[in-house]
């Protein structure tokens, strides 16, 4: 998949905030309003359920990206574009051989270190955070757009922020080195998803 | 990589005879590298890597040593749930209930490189696994069982024969057996037995497996 864009605007799915099937119909309304890639993050869920959410979603997003945290067979039988691998996943080597290159390849770090391994390690982005204070992960504090710009400087591959992101916070974090966003609650939790994600895109789109 | 390639399939009656699950919660502090070796000791003849949740790095490090140790013995590796695991670890098996990934996709995933096992909740699923080309059936809860707090009611004996007489691929008795309660669940038609708890928590692996082996074997005797 070289050469594929890396998408810019991520929604990223959590059973605690909205069922699979309320996300599924969210996700197609803001795959219409500029979302182009959507995740299922659902590390408890039966492999059945989550290739039945995947497919769900295959054929209700459109051209928006899927994809499927940790599982590569899910992945790869959902027809999805894509895998999201966190630290104790499988490596990004693996992942691409399991895939036969077909998978487009996300990590997720929290720090300049896990960023600069997921580089050398041949990931086609990396998904940063957390940016901003954020309901998802009460209590700890958020570490600035200046977070963003240290992985910048230690990693070259598109990086997608997440945390407390808001369609207010976009141009700050793409100065500071940003390729797109990742939202939860800023989408999931919206009185209408369909308007806020067309925010976060015209946000994006202005740079 | 000149080692010819063992024909699990053709073999799976005598890779069923002893069939231990491991499970860490269930193994007394003992690592799974510890009581799959003890297991082997004691006679396993198939072994299968449950890896419910948490790291699949970690799953990988712990697999890789559990597949070397088989295939040093010819005994059947087997990865529970996740496929792709199975495939980086090259199992020679992957096993799926019916609320993983479906017979049907994983066949396409995995095609011919290994055997698919599969856990019907029905007789009815039985059948329709065998017709989606599952290689073998693990039938049960067949006595009551700690292990698994999913399993749901005892089937008994009873279910065995009937999956036994209504399918041709081998199956293999699940659910609460022991040395004292093996002989019924091989001579109702099982091609052997698959275990937790009477093995990995015992207070001596090996002489567990081993308890259980000889239950299995003379009860494969009586029944011929």
């Amino acid at each position: 998949m070289t050469g594929t864009a890396i998408p810019r605007l991520h929604l990223i799915s959590d059973r605690r905030l909205c069922d699979l099937r309320s996300f599924s119909s969210i996700a197609a309304h803001a795959a219409a309003a500029g979302v182009d890639a959507v995740h299922l993050r659902e590390k408890q869920l039966a492999a059945g359920e989550l290739l039945d959410a995947a497919r769900t979603l295959r054929s209700g997003v459109g051209n928006a990206a899927i994809f499927v945290n940790d599982r590569i067979d899910v992945a790869l039988l959902s027809d999805a574009d894509g895998v999201q691998l966190g630290e104790s996943s499988f490596s990004v080597a693996d992942a691409r051989s399991l895939s036969g290159g077909r998978l487009l390849i996300g990590r997720s770090v929290h720090d300049v270190e896990g960023a600069r391994r997921a580089a050398d390690d041949g990931a086609d982005f990396v998904i940063a955070g957390h940016v901003y204070e954020t309901a998802s992960k009460a209590g700890q504090a958020g570490r600035g757009p200046q977070f963003i710009a240290s992985i910048a400087a230690a990693c070259p591959l598109p990086i997608i922020a997440i945390g407390g992101i808001t369609p207010e916070r976009i141009a700050e974090v793409l100065a500071a080195g940003a390729h797109g966003v990742a939202v939860i609650s800023g989408i999931l939790y919206a009185d209408d998803p369909g308007s806020a994600a067309a925010l976060y895109a015209a946000a994006l789109a202005r740079g | 990589m000149s080692r010819v390639k063992i024909d699990w399939r053709a073999r799976l009656p005598e890779s069923l005879r002893l069939y231990v699950l491991t499970d860490r919660g269930l193994s007394r502090g003992r690592s799974e590298r510890e009581v799959v070796d003890a297991a082997i000791a004691g006679g396993a003849t198939a072994i299968q890597l449950r890896w419910k949740s948490g790291s699949i790095r970690e799953a990988l490090q712990i697999g890789r040593d559990l597949k070397a140790m088989c295939a040093q013995s010819d005994i059947l590796f087997v990865v529970n749930d996740r496929i792709d695991l199975a495939l980086a670890l090259d199992a020679d098996c992957v096993h799926l209930g019916d609320e993983d990934l479906p017979l049907s996709d994983a066949r396409r995933i995995v095609g011919e490189r290994m055997l698919i096992g599969y856990s019907p909740p029905t007789l009815e699923e039985a059948l329709d696994a065998e017709r989606l080309g599952a290689d073998y059936l693990g039938v049960g809860p067949v006595y009551g069982t700690s292990s698994k707090s999913d399993a749901g009611e005892a089937i008994g004996v009873e279910r065995i024969a009937a999956v036994a007489r209504a399918v041709s691929i081998p199956i293999v008795g699940i659910g609460g057996i022991t040395a004292a309660n093996a002989a019924p669940v091989v001579q109702a038609g099982a091609s052997g037995v698959a275990v937790i708890s009477s093995v990995v928590a015992a207070d001596d692996v090996e002489a567990a497996a081993c308890e259980l082996r000889a239950a299995v074997d003379a009860a494969r005797r009586s029944r011929t």
